[in-house]
């Protein structure tokens, strides 16, 4: 039997294109990520991309006896040391600004959640090419 | 289509119509992004997908810009191929597109052909 370190297991990376409350996808990709941690598996990227970005909304205010997403992921993330990745393109015409998008556009405020990050579609080019396996989560058609 | 070696190519999918919503505007950056960091990638238009190569279409009608003035920029930024799937362009009645389309049949040695098959 060899000995599968962490490092040798496969890496993968998330890709989340459903919103939370219309679509599934961010607590599928949770409970995957779990899974792939609580496994040893290496997670390379969670990248948001679409309309997958409102889960980094700061703003989002869950009924309390529902899920609250974005704090289940901010969670999750500082547990393990992942950033979860926003589309640039996807979030600002979205309505999803960090400090520095909302100054630059003039903006009134700022909303992305801590524990997120805004880049470019270049993260998930790298991640297609460095991860052994891209998992995407979609919203409803 | 036959002999070139697509084995490293990424394949992404566009199966729905465009202007209904924005998944295939954004389906379609990937692509280019793909593209832009010269990594090998083409496109596939499928199911109703097909829509998105009508020529003479006016977006700005519905106050859009038109998708295939988007596709366009593909063969610019370096996107090898242009698929379209040959039963949804005859279900459709399209026999012209914008930009041109290689007609293909989508079974699994299509598919089979590419690095990963993507459909964002």
């Amino acid at each position: 039997m060899p000995d599968l370190s962490v490092s040798d297991q496969p890496g993968y990376s998330l890709v989340i294109t459903g919103a939370p409350y219309v679509s599934q996808a961010p607590a599928s990709a949770y409970d995957f990520c779990q899974a792939l941690l609580d496994s040893g598996h290496r997670v390379d990227l969670v990248f948001l991309y679409g309309d997958g970005v409102h889960l980094a909304s700061a703003l989002n205010t869950p009924p309390s006896d529902e899920t609250d997403w974005t704090g289940r992921w901010q969670t999750l993330s500082r547990e393990h040391r992942i950033t979860p990745v926003v589309c640039i393109a996807s979030a600002l015409r979205r309505g999803l600004l960090n400090e520095e998008e909302a100054r630059r556009y003039q903006k009134p405020a700022a909303n992305l959640a801590e524990g997120f990050t805004i880049a470019g579609l270049g993260e998930w080019v790298e991640a297609v090419n460095r991860s052994e396996r891209v998992v995407y989560f979609h919203g409803a058609a | 289509m036959a002999d070139r070696d697509r084995t490293g190519t990424l394949l992404i999918v566009i199966d729905n119509p465009p202007y209904g919503d924005w998944r295939g505007r954004e389906a379609l950056d990937m692509a280019l992004s793909m593209a832009a960091f010269d990594q090998p990638v083409a496109l596939l238009f499928r199911g109703e997908g097909v829509n998105w190569l009508r020529v003479r279409q006016k977006g700005a009608a519905i106050h859009q810009k038109t998708v295939s003035r988007n596709l366009g920029a593909a063969r610019m930024f370096g996107v090898a191929d242009i698929f379209a799937d040959q039963g949804a362009m005859a279900r459709f009645g399209i026999d012209q597109t914008e930009p041109g389309a290689e007609l293909i049949n989508a079974d699994a040695d299509f598919y089979n052909r590419f690095r990963e098959v993507i459909q964002p």
